[in-house]
């Protein structure tokens, strides 16, 4: 059989900028955490008070943490599922530089508040038509990639990323359409309640297809391939598929419950938020139960742990955001900590840490090696663990306290507590989500250091391996 | 019943073209979700499906890179 050529050196440069985001990322996110305990850390400079660094955080741990890892294990896996390199490895580095160059982008414009002030879609309009272009790179190299695939059959994670690709493009554009005034001012083509609408269209569609489907894509292949067991069902994952692309678009509305938007939109979006629990438990079901009959090997498998535990919270969060959509939770709920907590137990639990998994996977089969310590892998998950357990009770605590407090009132119909009153009550549960947010940071600094005493390990065992093959 | 009815009630005069298309697509990806479920859980298509499940591992076996 004719040996097929693959393309790794730019997912191997996408995998190690991807741990490099990581700890980038979730430092600043700590920072701004260490902020709201503490706002002495303002230091009254503009450029680092919480309103400029949060869109630098979700910047950085969305689109570079999370690009890099989709794009490094989307490359990768095409190739395997497909028996083939890559379409065109130019295009590919074009992605990886473009990519790299968007995001230094962001990291100058937005602490200098150059932005459009949407949430999860910050950057100005020049750089939004640079996303657009590289995005589409991405998804051209990917689709010709699979195009050109030496097996009959798409495998099923292939789907996953397309769908995800497909539906991206389509959501950035409509929400990203603009008038320039300036180079770095623009103003939204839509306005009011209209406008409102495409953005959370947009933003939970952004977790939707970009932090849920992209990232099931690296589920369907990696958790397989660490386990050396093929998935569950098939079928089941493509049932999974298909009610994910059709019922995912609807669930926006149920952002603005209670607003300007028709009350019957948010009730809508809602009830398929809650039909969604089945295919969402469904696809976390096949993950967990392609280990049926195999579950010793968790005892070992440290990477396989990573998967395994995003899984269960991959469980938990779609669990727990359908509840949150309904109308009752919904009041309590609604522009509370309550949902940045459930945002992170997505966040950290659910993508974070099957990228971490397979990102481990990677990095042993792209420099063929094993990882550098086993024991750091086990800390790190430990870390990531038990840092996202602290940061989302904190806010699950502080959420529902916020809420509780907001709606009391007394016998005379006034207000029990002031606005300020329930952010001073807050303060324990800051402190104790900054607190989180470094033990889930230390974990991935401590991969990082791994990842690259692997590759420096790697390095020296083809060294002597060639210095012996020459003597 | 006639509570069920006024509830569905629909002036389909006032339907507008935006309407008409959301109300063909939204139709439409009910009735593929339908057929998608009829397929996948027909037991003809089960061996077809699930023997696509070993496709990660019958890649060529080689790590090499270029």
């Amino acid at each position: 059989m004719e040996e097929t050529k693959y393309n790794f050196d730019v997912v191997r440069w996408f995998a190690v900028m991807a741990v490099v985001y990581l700890v980038v990322g979730t430092l600043v996110g700590t920072y701004i955490a260490s902020e709201l305990a503490w706002p002495v850390l303002n230091f009254d400079i503009a450029e680092i008070t919480f309103g400029r660094l949060r869109p630098l955080h979700t910047n950085a741990v969305i689109f570079a943490f999370g690009g890099c890892t989709l794009f490094a294990t989307g490359f990768y896996s095409v190739q395997r599922t497909g028996s083939t390199s890559l379409w065109s490895p130019k295009m590919a580095w074009f992605t990886f530089w473009g990519w790299n160059l968007i995001i230094v982008a962001a990291v100058i414009t937005l602490p200098l508040g150059i932005t459009q002030s949407k949430e999860y879609a910050e950057l100005e309009w020049p750089i939004d038509l640079a996303i657009a272009v590289v995005w589409l790179s991405f998804g051209l190299n990917f689709i010709m990639t699979v195009a050109k695939r030496k097996t009959s059959h798409i495998y099923v994670s292939n789907w996953f990323f397309m769908g995800m690709f497909v539906m991206i493009t389509y959501l950035h554009v409509v929400n990203s359409l603009a008038i320039p005034v300036s180079l770095f001012k623009s103003y939204s083509l839509f306005s009011g309640v209209q406008d409102a609408m495409i953005q959370w269209w947009w933003g939970h569609n952004a977790v939707g297809f970009y932090l849920t489907a992209g990232f099931l894509g690296i589920m369907y292949y990696f958790v397989p391939k660490q386990a050396n067991r093929p998935v569950f069902s098939y079928r089941l994952s493509v049932l999974h598929f298909w009610a994910l692309m059709f019922g995912y678009v609807w669930l926006g509305a149920h952002h603005l419950q209670y607003t300007a938007l028709p009350d019957w939109t948010g009730s809508l979006g809602a009830a398929v938020s809650l039909a969604m629990i089945i295919p969402s438990w469904g696809g976390a079901i096949n993950g967990m139960m392609t280990l049926s009959g195999a579950w010793d090997k968790l005892r070992t498998d440290y990477i396989l742990r990573f998967m395994i535990m995003s899984l269960a919270f991959y469980a938990m969060s779609t669990f727990e955001g359908p509840v949150m959509s309904s109308k009752t939770v919904n009041a309590l709920s609604h522009y509370t900590d309550w949902t940045v907590g459930h945002v992170h137990s997505g966040a950290l639990g659910w993508v974070a840490m099957v990228s971490a998994g397979a990102l481990y996977h990677l990095v042993e089969k792209l420099w063929n090696t094993k990882m550098y310590s086993a024991k750091l892998v086990n800390v790190h998950f430990w870390t990531s663990t038990i840092g996202t357990v602290v940061y989302i009770t904190a806010m699950w605590v502080s959420g529902i306290m916020q809420g509780l407090m907001w709606r009391d009132y007394d016998e005379f119909g006034t207000l029990t507590y002031t606005f300020a009153e329930s952010v001073a009550a807050m303060h324990p549960y800051y402190a104790m989500r900054a607190i989180g947010g470094m033990i889930f940071w230390t974990g991935g600094a401590i991969m990082l250091f791994n990842v690259i005493m692997t590759i420096r390990q790697a390095s020296a065992q083809r060294s002597s391996s060639a210095a012996a093959a020459t003597a | 019943m006639s509570s069920l009815r006024e509830y569905f009630q629909t002036n389909w005069a006032a339907m507008t073209l935006h309407d008409w298309i959301g109300l063909i697509l939204t139709v439409g990806a009910f009735l593929a979700m339908v057929w998608i479920y009829s397929y996948v859980f027909n037991p003809k298509n089960k061996e077809r499906l699930e023997s696509q499940r070993n496709i990660p591992f019958d890649e060529e076996n080689t790590d090499s890179e270029k």
